[in-house]
């Protein structure tokens, strides 16, 4: 069955288009991976499946339902992680829980029970009746993530729920994530963290100037880059203009910069690394290590879209 | 159901914002206490008269008269009015004019005259109006003796009080400085509601939570409404607590109608909620709150909130200006239903402000349907 289903969606600014003819489908139990770097389109895309923006053309169906038509049933079905926190600090845990959960119709003892249940699940029973501004950043983002499904939803959409958190917090946020899977969620999540995307999501896909530019597994979406190889060296500084200078040597399409580590894409049938070497070393580089890696989600990323995700 | 508990929790985070509720409450309390005592004296019609003294020149040898004035001379005695003899040498005019004496009374047995202080203008009339009273009451005596002498001795009997009848400038109740702030105070909290409603919606924009509220299975005006609600009824709890604390610990009078002076209060809260929102729906952002806020203040300012101002013919700018002010025409509606019992007063007072009320919802309804989100 399929989810989310999106076709022809596209959502215009004025003159800007924001998403432009996308399609997509989602099918039950999947975890699927939205990923694009900021002003991509995804929030945009996120928005308007969430009923936060009208789209300006295209049809969304949540459950083979359209959300214009069927608006209850769909956000009946629906539990939103947004990446802002949407939790009220005034107000207990517990009470931020029941509230948000009795607006989709739970009352008295089943609207209790699902409030405990929800807050148990993110652990935080504990503290269900202390004010979040006491909470740690993590314990914010886990009762975020407790106010979005006590209603038991189908379809749940995590915006980046892992920013800004401390690594306990994230390791216990990306375990609830498989959790709500194994108990019969679809999810959608979109992160900057790529290994978080890699290490949890079935089926990913890219989106770029308002467009799905590739889609499937990661195994698949790796396949797509064959033709690339991803060299990565350690210099012993750094100054900016390795870029330009490296960009000369044939073969070579992108050039990434991450501390005192250049990440040089190259084109797989082009054999340069001597040549690409030795433009560093005649530039009076130091280099210190060099290792040809394997293509990961990032360099497909990169080479898809020639943006790092966090840009 | 999903209005009553938007507007219970809305509720609940109002009175746990504790700095918001105690200025609400405590500043109107204060500043109550410090108009209302600095101010008091603007607000008193009392005039205070010590010891009369007037001086008699008893010009009739004795007589009727004579015996009936020393009568009259003794009960009014009793409510301080001193009627002294003309000592001889005494001019009694210039006793008056010199100002040792509030009048100056001739009995002749051509009647009686009175020569008057200007100085002391508020004694010589009281004065006057007690020989007036005893003139006329003489003359009464002097006719039934012709007819029936022996009930003279009745007429001319009778308590010092019947010299004495209150013909009042102002028969109304009028209100004293705690009454005016304690009035004036709450139909200012009452406005005040508007700088809450501001922040209605934004605050849930700028929280984040529009997002849970709006992905929700319910509908923007549900929404809106029990949003709505729950201020309206924070607010209205907030009036009723200055009310009794005015009421029980100020003693400030309130009259007979508490029914409708609620109603009018309430009326004005909602309509103070409805151009908050309205404000916050055409403003946007921070600087929203920052101009009703704003508005909030001149309307109590020139409503006549921290003293009176203007009168009401609502000639000139001033006239005009305030006029303008909501605080103003709840305030003058109240004082008419409070002081005159005027019950009649409070309907434009509602009509007003439900119309206005509903007019600002109208233009918030209009752009929150437009809006994508809240």
């Amino acid at each position: 069955m399929n989810v989310l289903d999106i076709r022809g969606l596209t959502k215009k600014f004025g003159d800007f288009v924001a998403v432009d003819n996308m399609s997509l489908t989602i099918r039950e139990g999947e975890i699927f991976g939205f990923l694009g770097a900021n002003g991509a389109g995804k929030s945009t895309t996120i928005h308007m499946v969430s009923s936060l923006l009208r789209p300006t053309s295209g049809e969304i169906r949540i459950l083979e339902k359209d959300i214009t038509k069927q608006s209850r049933f769909a956000k009946m079905n629906l539990g939103i992680v947004p990446q802002d926190l949407a939790i009220y600090e005034d107000m207990t845990a517990y009470e931020n829980v029941s509230f948000f959960a009795g607006l989709y119709g739970l009352r008295g003892d089943k609207l209790k029970e699902r409030a405990e249940e929800a807050l148990e699940f993110v652990g935080l029973s504990d503290k269900a009746k202390s004010f979040p501004k006491n909470f740690s950043g993590g314990m914010k983002r886990r009762l975020n993530i407790a106010c979005a499904i006590a209603h038991k939803p189908k379809l749940i959409i995590m915006d980046e729920p892992t920013v800004g958190i401390d690594p306990q917090s994230r390791n216990y946020i990306l375990a609830s994530v498989r959790k709500l899977n194994e108990s019969g969620c679809t999810i959608i999540y979109t992160s900057h963290y790529m290994e978080e995307v890699e290490e949890i999501c079935s089926r990913i896909a890219i989106v770029d100037h308002g467009k799905i530019i590739a889609e499937g597994t990661k195994e698949q979406l790796k396949s797509t880059i064959t033709d690339v190889k991803d060299i990565r060296i350690e210099l012993k500084s750094v100054k900016g203009t390795e870029g330009d200078l490296l960009k000369q040597v044939p073969g070579v399409r992108t050039v990434l910069q991450e501390e005192n580590v250049i990440r040089v894409h190259s084109d797989a049938a082009v054999d340069n690394l001597n040549r690409i070497l030795k433009q560093l070393m005649d530039a009076g580089k130091e280099i210190r290590s060099v290792e040809e890696q394997e293509p990961n989600l990032e360099t497909v990323f990169l080479t898809l879209t020639g943006r790092n995700l966090r840009d | 159901m999903n209005i009553l508990s938007i507007a219970i929790k809305e509720m609940k985070q109002d009175f746990r914002d504790r700095r918001t509720i105690l200025f609400m409450l405590c500043f109107p309390i204060v500043l109550m206490i410090i108009l209302g005592l600095a101010l008091t004296n603007a607000f008193s019609s009392e005039v205070s008269v010590g010891e009369i003294k007037v001086v008699v020149k008893d010009a009739t040898g004795g007589g009727p008269l004579s015996e009936a004035f020393a009568g009259f001379a003794k009960e009014v005695g009793k409510m301080g009015v001193a009627f002294e003899p003309l000592k001889p040498g005494m001019n009694g005019r210039e006793e008056v004019e010199n100002n040792r004496y509030v009048d100056y009374v001739e009995l002749t047995n051509q009647g009686i005259s009175l020569y008057g202080s200007s100085q002391d203008a508020i004694e010589s009339n009281i004065v006057q109006g007690m020989l007036a009273s005893f003139t006329d009451k003489y003359n009464a005596a002097a006719a039934v003796a012709r007819i029936e002498p022996a009930k003279t001795e009745m007429v001319l009997a009778g308590g010092g009080n019947d010299y004495i009848r209150e013909l009042s400038v102002d028969s109304n109740r009028t209100p004293g400085s705690i009454d005016y702030y304690a009035l004036a105070m709450t139909v200012m909290v009452g406005m005040w509601a508007a700088m809450g409603a501001g922040k209605l919606i934004q605050g849930e924009v700028l929280r984040g939570t529009a997002v849970r509220l709006v992905t929700a299975p319910i509908r923007k005006s549900e929404i809106f409404t029990g949003k709505l609600l729950g201020g309206i009824v924070t607010n209205i709890l907030c009036v009723i607590v200055i009310i009794l604390f005015s009421k029980y610990v100020f003693k400030a009078y309130w009259g007979h109608h508490m029914g409708i002076v609620m109603i009018v209060l309430i009326s004005e809260i909602i309509l103070a909620m409805s151009f908050g929102l309205a404000g916050s729906y055409l403003l946007k952002g921070a600087a929203s709150r920052g101009i009703i806020s704003l508005v909030v203040q001149l309307l109590s300012f020139f409503g006549g909130a921290y003293f009176p101002i203007g009168d009401d013919s609502g000639e000139g700018v001033m006239g005009f200006l305030v006029n303008l002010s909501p605080i103003r025409w709840a305030n003058h509606g109240l004082t008419q239903v409070i002081y005159a019992n005027n019950v009649s007063a409070a309907w434009p007072v509602l009509g007003l402000n439900i119309g206005f009320a509903v007019l600002f919802l109208g233009v918030s309804i209009f752009v929150m349907r437009r809006r994508e989100g809240l």
